[in-house]
């Protein structure tokens, strides 16, 4: 397993114009990019009311977790996309790497094939950005160190 | 291992609470969400089966302290304790930063108590981790219960490893050690990132964190309900 980035000024606006740009050709709603621990690492896009995106990505993770333990069952390294269709939304889960997943949310004003697409396209792109951003050095200044944490928690 | 953004000034750890089957692995998360102040917890989303018996993992979101202007987050998981589902703790275990190993108290449980600690040890070991590489402590649950086994047999069964790690006597159903438990794992976390980001900093290695002491602060203080 690689180490997941820290995610700067700089990966983080690559990674929102890659989902931007994505968003626009596929006219799908919102899209994110999760580690396969469940946290977010990118959103952008219309997100439907009320939904908590930290509880999306948590289950999308273990969806996704659960599905490659399937393809290792019956002999597949791992399948590479995941798709969900409800009445109104789909959910198209591709593999950025071994690491990162792409989580689309589209409903009918646009169809799977197209977002299928764009998604093959927008995943090389984001995998270049996080191979990028897991290369990239720490920073110099660490963002807090164990006197603080001490602080934090007064005995 | 922790994320860490700097444009929403956030860092993200994960937790999982582990132990065998109905040691109260849900109910601690369950009695936090409870607890904890609308505006510092997401949404408790558990997948269970029909009788309510956990079949992937339980969830629950927090936002602990700002330090230094980052937000801290905690995600915790719990993982389905039967025997059979062992392939889904795995999986949850992905990615995990830290870890809670919840032991039932009960005489009649002290064998199932050791397999599940050896399961975490052997689970870690498939993804390349150990509880050498990890921040863990003990919770010693169900301490209500009249048929428990006294402390020091507990340790003398689990916290027998080359470090003692923490451990805490709990009754998850009333709340005793919950938080304690939480504000330790989560103190635990923050100081080995603090020493790890410190010395990737190139600045001067920090000395070892000392033990964390059972504080109702941190977490606590700043999420519980007033």
């Amino acid at each position: 397993m690689q180490a997941i980035p820290i995610i700067t000024f700089e990966a983080a606006n690559q990674l929102l114009n890659a989902l931007t740009d994505y968003l626009e050709k596929s006219e799908a709603s919102f899209a994110l990019v999760i580690d396969r621990g469940g946290s977010i690492l990118s959103q952008h896009g219309d997100i439907p009311a009320g939904s908590d995106m930290t509880i999306l990505a948590a289950l999308a993770a273990g969806s996704y977790a659960a599905t490659r333990e399937l393809a290792t069952r019956i002999g597949e390294a791992d399948f590479s996309t995941l798709h969900q269709e409800g009445q109104k939304m789909q959910l198209l889960m591709s593999a950025v790497d071994e690491d990162v997943v792409l989580v689309t949310g589209f409903g009918p004003q646009t169809a799977l094939g197209l977002v299928r697409f764009y998604a093959a396209r927008a995943v090389p792109q984001v995998a270049a950005i996080i191979q990028d951003a897991r290369a990239a050095q720490r920073p110099a200044v660490p963002i807090f160190t164990a006197a603080d944490v001490a602080a934090a928690f007064p005995r | 291992m922790a994320i860490v953004n700097y444009v929403n000034k956030e860092i993200q750890f994960k937790v999982v609470y582990y132990g065998p089957a109905l040691c109260g692995k849900t109910t601690n998360l369950t009695y936090i969400h409870g607890q904890v102040a609308e505006a510092h917890k997401g949404e408790l989303v558990s997948l269970a089966t029909a009788a309510d018996r956990t079949l992937f993992f339980d969830f629950l979101p927090l936002n602990a302290v700002v330090i230094k202007g980052f937000k801290t987050k905690f995600q915790l998981y719990t993982v389905p304790g039967q025997v059979m589902y062992n392939a889904t703790r795995q999986l949850v275990l992905r990615s995990v930063d830290g870890i809670v190993f919840v032991a039932d108290s009960q005489w009649d449980k002290m064998e199932e108590n050791v397999e599940s600690f050896k399961n975490l040890q052997d689970n870690l070991a498939e993804q390349g981790s150990s509880l050498d590489q990890l921040p863990y402590l003990l919770q010693y649950n169900k301490r209500d219960l009249p048929n428990v086994a006294p402390l020091h047999y507990l340790e003398y069964l689990l916290n027998n490893r080359r470090v003692r790690v923490p451990s805490f006597e709990a009754a998850a159903t009333t709340g005793q050690g919950v938080f304690a438990s939480l504000n330790a794992i989560s103190r635990m976390l923050l100081q080995k990132f603090a020493r790890e980001h410190d010395t990737m900093a190139g600045n001067r290695q920090q000395p070892a964190a000392p033990p964390a002491r059972i504080v109702l602060s941190g977490i606590a203080a700043a999420t519980l309900r007033r």
